[in-house]
């Protein structure tokens, strides 16, 4: 490995970091606070991923500019399916909330594929593929406005939670639900914030990779895998854990992926078996 | 259909039973194919062939056999895209419905589990859709493949890109970990090596992968003439896109899987310009056979007429009939109806048709059908560009280098 091979793959692996980050945060937020490992994560994913798609294909919508819009009509349905149908559950075991939205994930992804059938997709544009070239070392245009955008996001996430008022009640109603309830936080609409946030965040991060990855109705259900994955490496409890979280599995999958690939994803997950062995509370957070 | 259905099994049983010889005039094939589940559109494809290349043949007066003529017909099972189940159909075509002949399922796992089957009653079963050399490795004597095996799918391209140009040297090949591509990226180095070139990277990546940068600058780093990908469509989108973000630019670049899907330049728009797919078939190559179509121009428009809802033909539509055309020209050979007999005619089969050249290699693969080469090309068509002896169009190369491009 030569030493502009090193810095491409350290550049790459920063890359998928931010990304992967961004992936991990929604899915994150969600479990920390509601304790609800949200399974349809992935299937919110794949929803933004479609906005942008159609909004660039129907209507010529640069992708970065449909964030926005994604981040909204997921805000909108996250908020719609938590007081619909995560409020029924929302003390039941933690079985029933797999159960309740697992079958989520697939009636989301099973609509997906009736209207727009399983043909795979990628948001092309003028700028796709082109980048900054810093010796020998390349930075595509599209990855560098990705981790631009995700490091916003999870800045202004981080910010939101810690400085607003809504933010201090999400927060208070994670440590201690009676005690955040008595001193008058409203948890219904607390929750119903918490996870339309998260179903933002995911939309975000499925726009951004539509522009990198080609996808079909099915492409969530690996990113829930990781964003699970990344939320046990870094730990829950705060937007930091998260970025950490995601960093050591980029960097992970990243550097073991050029050495040995066909043992890419085997490492990777062997890593994070033992890391539950060593250190279960994760590498910086609360215990899960 | 669905309803005439049991009723036809019933009477055909009842004829098969008790009057053998009535039943005699007509040939029935026996076929498990996915007409439901993650192939049913292959599936699909895999029946039309069969039943265009049947109305065919019993449009031109059936087959004879031993100077007695017959028609055909074809007895068609839903194996749900499992391959479990295909072994059991097989299994009832042969015990149940009596059927001596059997014309294979859609893709190389159910076709693995019905050859033990075929062996086990030594019934012939000739295959279409299934090319991966496992299924042939085992020894069995009753099972024959009309298609390319999946060693041979990049030959093509390497061959090409020899012809076009002395001076290239190198190769980098990635591939699926999974045993169709593992078998196409295997073929591809070992072929490469045997026509000297130096394989500077071969590797396989986890299914379902979302990224390949890393690959890609390991490749990057060696520098090939020749990029080779052997994985399904996704992987190949990925690594386009991914080459271009990290400038990997070969002199080629040939997929296995991905370029003839119309789905490739949707997703890839110029990107795709100057990529090598290869194809078990086109209608554009310049086939000359001795079956009822003689050129793919003639299969393709002649299936058209029939099936007007299909555009571009696929290739497993023109594989199946073709394998339909190798059973009946092999037991019209044979002289006889009797499974074995007609088993060694096969074996012996060595035909010219519309689909390519039919001759089945010791372990029952048809080695000797070259896989063609497409390419897509800047005017936003697709040509098939290789074997140049039967191309409709001159291949473009070298690839220009992503930045070169405007």
């Amino acid at each position: 490995m030569g030493g502009a091979e090193l810095g491409q793959i350290f550049v790459n692996a920063v890359l998928l970091s931010g990304i992967l980050a961004l992936v991990a945060l929604g899915f994150s937020l969600v479990w920390g606070i509601m304790n609800i490992v949200n399974l349809a994560h992935g299937a919110f994913i794949v929803l933004g991923a479609y906005i942008t798609f159609f909004l660039h294909e129907l209507f010529g919508v640069d992708p970065f500019l449909s964030i926005p819009v994604a981040m909204l009509a997921l805000f909108a349905l996250g908020w719609g399916i938590q007081r619909g149908l995560i409020n029924q559950i929302i003390r039941a075991p933690l079985l029933a909330t797999f159960l309740l939205t697992f079958g989520l994930e697939l009636l989301i992804v099973n609509l997906i594929n009736f209207f727009f059938k399983a043909d795979l997709r990628s948001v092309t544009t003028a700028y796709s593929g082109t980048g900054l070239t810093l010796g020998a070392v390349r930075i595509p245009y599209i990855r560098l406005g990705a981790l631009a955008v995700s490091l916003v996001l999870v800045a202004a996430l981080a910010w939101y939670l810690k400085a607003t008022r809504t933010g201090r009640a999400i927060r208070a109603t994670g440590m201690d639900i009676d005690a955040a309830r008595l001193t008058g936080v409203k948890v219904a609409t607390v929750y119903a914030a918490t996870f339309a946030i998260g179903a933002a965040m995911a939309g975000a991060a499925g726009s951004l990779l539509s522009m990198i990855v080609p996808f079909d109705p099915t492409l969530g259900g690996t990113y829930t895998q990781r964003a699970f994955a990344i939320c046990v490496l870094g730990g829950l409890g705060n937007v930091a854990n998260v970025v950490i979280g995601a960093a050591i599995f980029a960097f992970v999958d990243v550097f073991v992926g050029a050495r040995l690939p066909s043992l890419s994803r085997a490492v990777t997950f062997g890593i994070l078996v033992l890391l539950l062995i060593l250190r279960p509370q994760g590498i910086a957070g609360k215990s899960v | 259909m669905k309803r005439t259905a049991p009723i036809a099994l019933l009477a055909s049983a009842l004829f098969l039973g008790t009057f053998p010889s009535r039943a005699e005039d007509t040939i029935t094939f026996g076929a498990a194919v996915s007409l439901t589940g993650k192939t049913a559109k292959e599936g699909e494809y895999t029946r039309d062939g069969y039943n265009f290349a049947v109305e065919t043949v019993n449009a031109l007066g059936g087959i004879s056999v031993g100077g007695k003529k017959y028609r055909i017909a074809v007895k068609y099972y839903d194996d749900e895209t499992k391959s479990e189940i295909t072994a059991q159909l097989i299994e009832k075509l042969i015990n149940e419905d009596k059927v001596t002949f059997i014309l294979g399922p859609y893709g190389s796992a159910p076709s693995g589990t019905a050859a033990p089957i075929c062996e086990k009653y030594r019934i012939p079963m000739i295959e279409a859709n299934g090319s991966a050399e496992s299924i042939f490795s085992k020894g069995y004597k009753y099972t024959f493949a009309v298609l390319s095996p999946a060693r041979l799918y990049l030959k093509g391209v390497i061959d090409l890109v020899m012809s076009k140009d002395k001076s290239v040297r190198t190769v980098a090949v990635l591939g699926e970990n999974e045993p169709f591509s593992k078998e196409v990226a295997g073929g591809a180095a070992d072929y490469a090596r045997e026509r000297g070139l130096k394989v500077v990277y071969q590797e396989l990546y986890p299914t379902g992968t979302q990224d390949v940068s890393a690959l890609l600058t390991e490749i990057k780093g060696r520098n090939p003439d020749i990029v080779l990908g052997a994985g399904h469509l996704q992987d190949s989108l990925l690594i386009v896109k991914q080459a271009k973000d990290l400038g990997v630019s070969p002199k080629a670049m040939g997929f296995s899987v991905g370029p003839s899907s119309p789905e490739f330049r949707a997703n890839l728009k110029t990107n795709a310009d100057y990529i090598f797919g290869s194809t078990q078939w086109t209608e554009a190559l310049k086939y000359d056979g001795t079956d009822p179509w003689k050129t793919p121009k003639g299969y393709a428009e002649a299936f058209r007429a029939k099936n007007p809802k299909y555009g571009d033909i696929p290739y497993q539509v023109a594989e199946s009939s073709a394998a339909v055309i190798a059973f009946c020209r092999a037991i019209e050979n044979a002289g006889t109806l009797d499974p074995t007999r007609v088993r060694d005619a096969i074996a012996a089969l060595d035909i010219m048709t519309f689909y390519g050249r039919i001759k089945f290699d010791s372990r029952g693969i048809n080695t000797f059908k070259p896989m063609a080469v497409e390419q897509l090309q800047p005017d936003g068509r697709k040509y098939t560009v290789f074997p140049s002896s039967v191309a409709d169009k001159d291949a473009l190369y070298p690839m220009p280098a992503w930045d070169k491009r405007k």
